[in-house]
């Protein structure tokens, strides 16, 4: 065994330059394949931290009423008993709060523009939507404060909108939603804080104070949008959805059936289903962004499909370069089948050879990858397009490498080298003895 | 019972689809812990053989038995086993791996057979190098070796395993005559005191009438 890792290593220093050039490309594809991962996995992250402030928690008890056959309200009616049964059957649970939801439109003097709403209880946010930033306020006599959704009358909203309104801190903008009972409510609420940009995401959510909400749509208090549920730990999160539904429907709830999209996606098939009362919909914080889901489907079959071509140039050059040491050692290997080796040491010993350079430039690789991932975070690089940020839904590159991301670049690049150099290694296995004697 | 008995064995080889035939019909016996050589001039079959009875090859017609085992019968993995344990091999251009030092040159049919402890092993090892005179050179690489010096690493590690035969193809061949000679001199030394079967090919006069029987080939064909 031992004779055999020194014959590879030997091998591998004879040919210096020849194993530092592979050595070098191996560590090049393990570094932009590590990056890469870590930008996917970044821009995942990015996602559930943002998506989980703006418009979801890790799970929600939310649903639709109904009124008649046509209506679908986005609500869930007598919500405190709901509540209460969260509060005291989710151990699991960090942060509870409810928000309710709204869908209308909002109007300045220029412009308006049709979106998602929600009414929020600024009691319940200083960990959720208070995680955001706030854009510092051009006018000094009206300073943007996020907590004054607490009062009546009052709007916070994302720059993408505030841009495309044109307003600023302390304008009034009016809201208009139109009612269950076909008539369309309207309210001046004033800006009182305008949030960074987070992506894609951000065209998604306003905020209003909940109270003003149930108002404009004439709804009880004690009814509210849906109740969010935050874990401490995320990997809870299946165990703790399957318990949830088992015990709501058993309460006496209707449950909906799931369906991966954010509320305002089921209007209309809810609209068009024939029952009336209140379901209860069960949603999860993936059901809820998932109609950002194809980013991140798009950026891993991009650093896939890099990876792929870049791991089959390097892998070219590797059956290259062990095929040359096939060749240069066909008398050795002749000798060494002559003198009683089997087929299937030889194979593996070009096998060693080529796992020795593919571990340990791989390795070699994601050390970098690590280190360069930290100096990049550190520097937060601001991405200068506005097509990147809404894409990656970050104002800065972030990148997370963590220990699935190495195994992954890991063991992914390790196998496809040992595949490509089973190639030349059988080669070496095939050669017969005889060339070892017959050289006069 | 002979370590190597051939019987009318013939070997055809296809050059461009017309046959050539380098051995036509050799009947050999040879004995245990004899020193023979097979002599003949270039092309007379002598190669060849040396490769049926090292079991790299297979006979075309005619039955091989090496080591009482008929080769002609045995798969390809036995025919490897067989060479590793009842045959040592000595080149012509001694084939020693060039990234492995003396000790671990000699060291390596060993290895392959593994059944001694490594402490056995090593002794063995450092004994068979002492036997050819190499102890001061055990940690050298090849190619610090002069040529003599390398083909009697060669010879020690044909020796290692102590084997039943060794086999030889113009040992000598790329050696000065001096040297040639005193290899020589060592295979037949091992073979007074190891009681191993040596065959050897040559074409060097001087050298052939030093063995105790000679076979003489010609055309493929033996002229006893
Ligand atoms: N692989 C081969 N293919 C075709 N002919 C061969 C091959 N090996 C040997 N021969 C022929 O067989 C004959 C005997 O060759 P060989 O055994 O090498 O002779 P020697 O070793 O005595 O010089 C020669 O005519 C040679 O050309
Ligand atoms: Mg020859």
């Amino acid at each position: 065994m031992k004779v055999y890792f020194i014959i590879a290593y030997r091998n591998i220093l004879q040919r210096r330059v020849r194993s530092l050039m592979l050595a070098a490309s191996i560590v090049f594809v393990s570094v932009i394949f590590s990056l890469l991962l870590a930008l996917v996995h970044g821009v995942q992250q990015t996602m559930i931290a943002n998506g989980t402030a703006l418009m979801t928690g890790h799970l929600n008890i939310a649903g639709f009423y109904k009124v008649s056959q046509s209506s679908a309200n986005p609500m869930v009616t007598k919500y405190p008993e709901l509540m209460k049964y969260a509060k005291e059957n989710i151990p699991e649970a960090d942060i509870i709060i409810d928000r309710v939801k709204a869908y209308g439109k909002l109007i300045s003097e220029t412009d308006s523009t049709m979106i998602p709403m929600w009414g929020v209880n600024m009691d319940q946010e200083k960990n959720v939507l208070g995680r955001l930033e706030v854009e510092i306020s051009k006018d000094p006599n009206n300073p943007a404060d996020l907590s004054k959704l607490s009062e009546s009358g009052t709007l916070a909203l994302f720059e993408v909108h505030a841009k495309k309104l044109k307003v600023g801190v302390g304008d009034m903008v009016t809201v208009s939603l139109p009612t269950y009972r076909n008539m369309t409510n309207t309210k001046d609420v004033k800006v009182v804080a305008i949030l960074k940009d987070v992506g894609m995401m951000s065209q998604f959510n306003a905020y209003l104070n909940a109270k003003d909400v149930r108002e404009l749509y004439q709804n009880k208090q004690d009814s509210t949008g849906q109740i969010m549920v935050y874990l401490k730990k995320l990997s809870d999160l299946p165990k703790v959805e399957a318990r949830m539904r088992k015990e709501i429907a058993e309460k006496g709830y209707t449950l909906m059936e799931k369906e991966s999209s954010p509320f305002w996606m089921k209007f209309d098939r809810v609209a068009g289903e024939s029952w009336t009362g209140q379901k209860i919909d069960i949603t999860t914080w993936e059901d809820e962004t998932s109609f950002l889901k194809w980013i991140v489907s798009l950026l891993g079959a991009l650093t896939f499909i890099l990876t792929i071509v870049l791991s089959i140039i390097i892998v070219m050059g590797l059956i290259n370069t062990l095929w040359m040491s096939v060749k240069e050692r066909t008398t050795e290997i002749g000798t060494l089948r002559a003198i009683g080796m089997q087929k299937n040491k030889v194979l593996w010993m070009f096998l060693l050879e080529s796992l020795i350079l593919s571990v340990s430039s791989t390795l070699a690789g994601l050390v970098l990858a690590t280190i360069i991932c930290q100096v990049l975070n550190a520097a937060a690089i601001p991405i200068e397009s506005d097509a990147f940020k809404m894409f990656l839904m970050t104002n800065n590159l972030s990148f997370t490498f963590g220990l699935a991301q190495a195994l992954m670049t890991f063991f992914s690049l390790v196998i496809f080298f040992t595949l490509g150099s089973l190639i030349p290694a059988f080669q070496a296995a095939k050669l017969s003895p005889i060339t070892a004697i017959n050289q006069s | 019972m002979q370590p190597i008995h051939l019987e009318n064995v013939q070997k055809n080889y296809f050059l461009d689809k017309v046959q050539v035939s380098a051995l036509k019909g050799i009947n050999l016996k040879i004995d245990a812990g004899e020193f023979t050589v097979i002599a003949g001039p270039s092309g007379s079959g002598k190669t060849t053989i040396l490769n049926l009875i090292g079991c790299v090859d297979t006979a075309s017609s005619g039955k091989v038995v090496v080591g009482g085992k008929e080769t002609g019968s045995l798969t390809e993995k036995q025919l490897t086993d067989l060479r590793l344990h009842t045959i040592g091999f000595i080149f012509q251009s001694f084939n020693l791996i060039p990234v492995l030092n003396v000790i671990d040159n000699v060291e390596f049919p060993l290895l392959l057979q593994n059944k001694q402890s490594p402490k056995e092993r090593r002794d063995q090892v450092m004994r068979f190098i002492d036997r050819v005179g190499l102890t001061q050179y055990a940690q050298h690489r090849p190619s610090e070796l002069s040529g003599g010096q390398r083909q009697r690493v060669a010879i020690a590690r044909a020796l290692v395993t102590k084997p039943q035969i060794v086999l030889a193809d113009e040992p000598t061949a790329n050696l000065d005559s001096v040297t040639g000679q005193n290899i020589i001199d060592l295979m037949k030394e091992i073979n007074a005191t190891e009681k191993t079967t040596f065959l050897f090919s040559t074409h060097d006069h001087s050298i052939m009438n030093q063995a105790r029987r000679i076979i003489r080939l010609l055309d493929g064909r033996i002229q006893e």
